[in-house]
């Protein structure tokens, strides 16, 4: 009986998915992809460490630094991220075809949206697991960055003989600019840029003839993608700005095409300081989720009936 | 043709998938500007100012990044007094981070006050054009905070900091009108504290640059009298010395040294808070009946003539005309 309803599970998409996943993971691990994890633990520890030279009254001392911390840890993940997603997917289809696994897999019963998904999952598990030891690494220096900061404050406000109200202003403000749950926020959005390269990358690589190609595309896509809300407004707009049609048109073309990875830049205001409402954060992840999961589908479109 | 048909087929739906999205990704963006979430776009000229690399970089969402980078640049400029370097790396700095209060602060500080003073002492110089460079680096310091208010309008500090510079008295001699300095120094506290966030002073700080514009004076007093009735915390000697002077000024033939006495405690503190005040030359402090205050207080405190705070001579009142002498 146990077993009967067991077996539709064993041979559900889902399952071979997170195989395929579990797989895909364990190989990028083998490659040493965590290395720059070293390189980021650096920058983060020298972030809190290092005296940068800073022009601040008393009243803001130490305010700066958590600004930078943020400002590095963030910067870095992005960097690492996205560099990572478009990487470790460009690398996945060639490698299994010069490994020769792609065709073990393929003689075997397994769907080939299985199959794309499964790697895609994986590299996204890569990010994620990558992001998550970043996130805590930056969220335990910036929270002992902030004490440091807040006692230096106090310290400072109560030989200036400043007022509670003041002193209490100074504390929150502060506490503002340390470790909370926009910054998680800000995180998460880091994710779903780097989830939406990654889906891109396995969607130019089932058409591209080599690693550099999928790679090259999918970083220029990366940036031109930040300007395609600008594409947007000029299309939206064109009438009030008295565009000529092959302009309107062209706007048009871009902005359809190309996705606009300027809405993640909320990462820059949450390192500012501002908070980041959670139905901004659940827009955004719908975002995230509409380009990856289309240009998953589309993958498996072209991926479908190739010949290897 | 399969290969020709599946392209097509897939350029559709990319175009489909486009146009369903289009409507959803400007009303978010819409609403992450309304949250303030969503940063301006990028002018030419900064990207220009921040070179390829750096414009690569901050396109690529890492615009606060650069920004951190380029303030370490700002202070080597500041180190080594490039006042135009210094202005252009902030004006690069807060087109990338328009939201960060440090860096306009900052940057109104080394214009108005760092560049400033150094252009009093700068002996490479002659005199006229070494107050024309103190006077245009002041009035830039203005309008940088004047930006930064626009950008962050419920930063109560921006408001206090333009505040503070406008009714600084080695300040407000570099505006046309010094009257327009001191009534838009007491606007500026006015709205941080309309932000309901601001510390007490700035309520306080509103009064002493609007007790200094010619023709306030009505004004200037209900505001007083509203702060001293607030309680102890206001009652500072600047105010209580302000609510006096605008009181002999409303009411001419009031007993000057008796109402110093009532608020002030004892003849002696009067006379003190009235002798300081009258110091207070170059601050544009109005003085109404203080020269009668204190020539009755003198009397009733035995004061000899020789000891008289009327008859030292006050402190010259120093400013651009004796900073930029030939």
């Amino acid at each position: 009986m146990t077993a009967i309803q067991h077996q539709p599970l064993q041979g559900s998409h889902f399952r071979r998915i997170l195989v395929i996943a579990a797989n895909t993971f364990t190989q990028l691990v083998r490659m040493k992809v965590f290395y720059f994890m070293g390189i980021f633990a650096v920058i983060a520890i020298a972030s809190n460490f290092f005296d940068l030279p800073q022009h601040e009254g008393p009243e803001s001392v130490g305010s700066n630094v958590l600004r930078s911390i943020k400002s590095w840890s963030l910067g870095a993940m992005t960097l690492f991220s996205v560099v990572l997603s478009v990487v470790a997917t460009a690398l996945l289809l060639p490698k299994d075809v010069e490994d020769r696994t792609l065709y073990t897999i393929l003689a075997k019963p397994v769907p080939r949206f299985d199959y794309l998904a499964g790697k895609l999952t994986g590299v996204l598990m890569l990010v994620f697991v990558s992001l998550l030891v970043m996130d805590l690494l930056m969220t335990a220096v910036l929270h002992i960055r902030t004490g440091m900061v807040v006692e230096q404050q106090m310290e400072m406000a109560r030989a200036m003989g400043w007022p509670p109200e003041a002193i209490d202003s100074l504390r929150a403000e502060t506490l503002a600019n340390g470790p909370n749950l926009s910054l998680q926020g800000a995180v998460l959005a880091v994710f779903l840029r780097a989830s939406i390269m990654a889906s891109l990358a396995l969607l130019i690589s089932t058409f591209s003839t080599s690693t550099l190609f999928t790679t090259i595309v999918s970083f220029l896509v990366y940036f031109i993608g930040h300007f395609q809300a600008d594409a947007r407004d000029v299309w939206l707009h064109a009438g009030q700005e008295g565009e000529g049609v092959f302009a309107r048109l062209a706007a048009l073309l871009f902005s359809l095409i190309l996705p606009d990875f300027q809405l993640f830049n909320v990462i820059d205001a949450v390192i500012e300081g501002q908070a980041m409402s959670l139905i901004a954060l659940g827009k955004l992840t719908l975002v995230g989720l509409y380009y990856a999961v289309f240009f998953t589908f589309a993958s498996w479109f072209i991926f479908a009936d190739k010949e290897f | 043709m399969k290969t020709v048909w599946k392209s097509v087929a897939l350029l559709g739906a990319l175009l489909a998938f486009g146009a369903a999205r289009i409507p959803y990704e400007a009303g978010l963006e819409r609403q992450l500007c309304d949250d303030g979430l969503f940063p301006p776009d990028l002018e030419i000229g900064t990207r220009e100012r921040i070179g390829q690399t750096s414009s690569a970089v901050a396109l690529g969402g890492l615009r606060t990044l650069v920004a951190t980078f380029l303030n370490l640049r700002a202070f080597t400029f500041f180190t080594e007094q490039r006042w135009a370097d210094v202005e252009d790396t902030f004006e690069t700095m807060v087109d990338l981070a328009p939201r960060t209060r440090y860096y306009w602060e900052t940057g109104s500080w080394h214009l108005a006050y760092n560049a400033a003073s150094y252009y009093i002492n700068d002996s490479k110089l002659p005199p006229l054009r070494r107050r024309e460079a103190w006077r245009a680096s002041i009035v830039k310091g203005r309008n940088f905070l004047e930006r930064g208010i626009r950008n962050n309008p419920d930063d109560w500090r921006l408001q206090a900091s333009l505040g503070f510079l406008l009714s600084d008295a080695n300040k407000f001699h570099a505006f046309r009108d010094p009257d327009e300095a001191l009534a838009a120094s007491a606007d500026a506290y006015r709205a941080a504290a309309a932000t309901g966030r601001a510390l007490g002073y700035v309520k306080r700080a509103e009064l002493y640059a609007l007790a200094r514009v010619a023709g306030r004076e009505s004004a200037t007093l209900a505001l007083a009298r509203r702060l001293y009735a607030e309680g102890p915390q206001n009652r500072t000697p600047t105010l209580q010395m302000l609510l006096l002077v605008l009181e002999a000024h409303e009411n001419p033939d009031m007993n000057v040294d008796a109402r110093a006495i009532e608020i002030f405690g004892d003849a002696q503190k009067a006379y003190d808070a009235l002798s300081n005040h009258w110091f207070r030359t170059r601050e544009r402090f109005p003085v109404y009946g203080v020269a009668e205050g204190l020539r009755a207080l003198e009397k009733q405190l035995a004061i000899p003539p020789e000891d008289s705070v009327l008859n030292q001579p006050p402190p010259p009142p120093r400013g651009p005309d004796d900073w930029f002498r030939e």
